[in-house]
């Protein structure tokens, strides 16, 4: 069949918006990360690679922010991947119940940032809050915590609250991927003598490789990106102990008006997460098992 | 035939999405009688006087008719952040505000302020409060709002138990025993978002007299590790440890800390005099006034509390509608204008001749005239990530560092910024 060359005319308008929107901003950043823009003014002076370096060695804090990502990283990719995968397995039956159950999981995704961020702020306030309190009710006032004010635990805090207000969409994308699975596999395995968790682990989880791969890769850019519940719910404090790329980028740019070095940040930091991403996909598919 | 088909459906796409990206211009409009009259555009971030300034701008709009105003709000993130990036194109913010420090120093440089030291409503200003909006002589912003960003405190609940307010470091501190003996907490402190930024300055302001020491430490002249500072950091380490300020105060926010206040189960609120008029919306019977604690013996003394004129008007230096800008900015420097606003808002304001009716303000008014208050050092720091790094070793102390170690830490920090 032989297809119009105008045929290529309807890739125009993507390929703009893609351009527009994804390119030139890239490219942008790209070009200010080497000069001292400040945002505001028209001229600005190219400063070759001085704000890489002082990135890399000589802002204390941008060090900071890499350790406290990580940190919100690894806490939120693993416990929201388990926590999520747990509640796929609960609710993977269509019936009414799991159906609600479903939606009810989902509910939170569906909350803007600031709801979340202020629904929380009031739970984790040490003196008001529900969590303190029900702590107290219950006699385990001893592990009631300044959860948001203490700078050892607040990044850990913010972490669980992440992990509520997203566990639910990853959960739809497993349950698609549990519902993928053929059921004649789990019947072989059953008559194979297989107990449920070989089952889980030689049948389901390497067959939900790919649906894993996308939590997993999506989890991670998220986390990596939670702008807007740390700088709804801490602004980053206390001492920048929740200070992360994001918010550090936006005080930068926004409160110091270093465009060209807020840029360098961006740049390095969406190395960053190209770097991990890829490892995550190239780790995840390598347990990928052909039947 | 198809082949023109697809052509004209890609074309038309492209136009249609151009389109949709096109801004709008709204420059000029009707007024009701039909006239053409210009539309300013007036941005700020005090979304709590929006009720104020619509009823102000129809006074406005109704004595000067070929003038209309566009007010836009933004939070005051947000207007930091994008607000003045609008200013740029001089299609928006023909009218604008900034705040003092870093942020007028930024739209200083960027050129985005036009020079109104010749204009005629200079004159209704207090010229010593609107020295905050000059740079090198020239008068780029004029302070419209004057706010004591020094704790309020519950001037009934002192007289009863028979308190006065301490002159010295050593007085303050048996006022706060006298007030924790009656189980009340000294100081409510909104740690986890302004305290940290509001109470820093009343707790230095003796211990670092000088009013140049901030400038002197972003360029290199001053430290941190010094007395002043350690000594304003063991200052918040001894309301920590001996219970002057709550438990987890930095996981306590505003609302938690006025509701203390509120509530009586604290004396003091730190943060500031904007505070008043919402205390007394939660509870009416409270007796009001300000206070800081001044943290050096009485003869060593220099300052009684802290003032910052903000909220600084602005006409945009790209903006086509200059003269109508500046009309407006007259209109809101009249004597019963700015009485209006004062009282509606519960604000004192730099504008000579405002008359302050509602009890707080007159209670308060004496602050103005009568007490030997400094600028916000705060502002005083133009550069965001040494503004930083202070507040940091602050918070760094109330989660249980040593003081020096926390000056040393952020000195580091005010070191790699220093520009």
């Amino acid at each position: 069949m032989k297809i119009s060359k105008s045929i290529y005319l309807f890739f125009l308008p993507g390929l703009f918006l893609y351009a527009v929107f994804f390119v030139y901003p890239t490219v942008s950043a790209l070009f200010y990360s080497f000069t001292d823009w400040d945002g505001l003014s028209s001229s600005f002076q190219f400063v070759g690679i001085d704000n890489y370096e002082r990135a890399f060695t000589g802002d204390t804090i941008f060090r900071k922010t890499i350790g406290n990502n990580l940190k919100f990283m690894l806490v939120v990719v693993v416990f929201q991947t388990l926590v999520a995968l747990a509640f796929a397995l609960i609710v993977l039956k269509n019936n009414k119940t799991t159906v609600f159950l479903r939606a009810l999981y989902f509910f939170p995704t569906i909350l803007s940032s600031v709801s979340v961020a202020f629904i929380w702020s009031f739970i984790y306030d040490p003196s008001l809050g529900i969590l303190n309190q029900t702590l107290e009710l219950v006699g385990l006032d001893f592990l009631a915590q300044n959860w948001l004010g203490n700078s050892n635990i607040a990044i850990y805090s913010l972490a669980v609250t992440q992990i509520w207000f997203h566990a639910g969409q990853m959960l739809i994308i497993f349950v698609a991927g549990l519902q993928a699975i053929p059921d004649e596999l789990y019947e072989v395995a059953k008559i194979e003598g297989a107990t449920k968790w070989q089952t889980f682990r030689k049948v389901t989880w390497p067959l939900l490789a790919p649906s894993a791969t996308i939590v997993v890769a999506y989890t991670t850019i998220q986390s990596f990106k939670a702008f807007d519940l740390v700088f709804a719910m801490t602004g980053g404090g206390p001492n920048n102990s929740t200070e992360i790329v994001a918010t550090y980028i936006f005080d930068i740019a926004f409160r110091s008006y270093q465009f060209g070095y807020a840029s360098a940040i961006s740049v390095i930091f969406m190395i960053i997460i190209a770097i991990i991403t890829f490892l995550q996909f190239k780790a995840l598919r390598s347990d990928r098992i052909s039947y | 035939m198809k082949k023109y088909a697809l052509l004209s459906s890609g074309v038309l796409s492209l136009s249609l999405l151009l389109a949709g990206c096109a801004g709008e211009s709204t420059s000029d409009t009707s007024n009701e009688s039909g006239e053409d009259s210009t539309q300013i555009s007036f941005i700020h971030w005090r979304g709590e006087d929006k009720a104020v300034l619509d009823d102000i701008i129809a006074q406005f709009e109704d004595e000067n008719p070929n003038i209309t105003v566009e007010m836009t709000i933004y939070p005051s993130e947000q207007y930091q952040a994008t607000g003045q990036r609008l200013l740029q194109d001089g299609s928006t913010g023909d009218v604008f505000t900034s705040f003092p420090g870093a942020q007028f120093e930024a739209i200083a440089s960027a050129g985005l302020f036009e020079d109104l030291s010749d204009e005629e409503f200079v004159s209704n200003f207090d010229e010593e409060l609107i020295s905050v909006g000059q740079k090198d002589g020239t008068q780029f912003a004029l302070p419209y709002q004057l706010v004591f960003n020094m704790p309020v405190y519950n001037k009934g609940m002192f007289e009863e138990l028979g308190l006065e307010v301490p002159k010295s470091w050593t007085e303050f501190q048996e006022m706060a025993d006298t007030l924790l003996e009656n189980d009340i907490t000294p100081i409510a402190f909104p740690g986890a978002d302004i305290g940290p930024n509001q109470f820093m300055n009343s707790m230095m302001m003796n211990n670092a007299p000088d009013e140049d020491i901030f400038e002197k430490l972003q360029n290199g002249e001053e430290s941190l590790t010094n007395e002043w500072w350690v000594k304003t950091l063991e200052d918040f380490q001894l309301l920590e440890q001996k219970g002057y300020i709550q438990a987890d105060a930095l996981g306590t926010s505003q609302d938690s800390a006025m509701a203390m206040v509120a509530n009586e189960e604290a004396a003091m609120l730190a943060t500031g005099s904007y505070h008043m008029s919402a205390l007394l919306g939660l509870n009416p019977d409270l007796q009001l006034d300000l206070m800081a604690p001044i943290t050096v013996e009485e003869s060593e003394a220099v300052y009684e509390g802290i003032n910052t004129a903000t909220f600084m008007l602005a006409v945009n230096s790209k903006s086509e509608k200059k003269e109508q800008a500046k009309e407006f900015i007259n209109f809101l420097s009249q004597p019963e204008i700015a009485s209006q606003y004062a009282n509606e808002t519960g604000q004192h304001l730099t504008v000579n001749d405002v008359e302050y009716e509602s009890e707080v303000l007159k209670n308060t008014a004496y602050w103005i005239d009568e007490r030997k208050t400094r600028f916000q050092p705060r502002f005083l720091i133009t550069n965001a990530q040494i503004e930083a790094a202070v507040l940091s070793s602050i918070e760094n102390v109330l989660g249980g560092a040593d003081p020096m170690t926390a000056a040393e830490e952020a000195q580091q920090l005010v070191d790699e910024n220093r520009e």
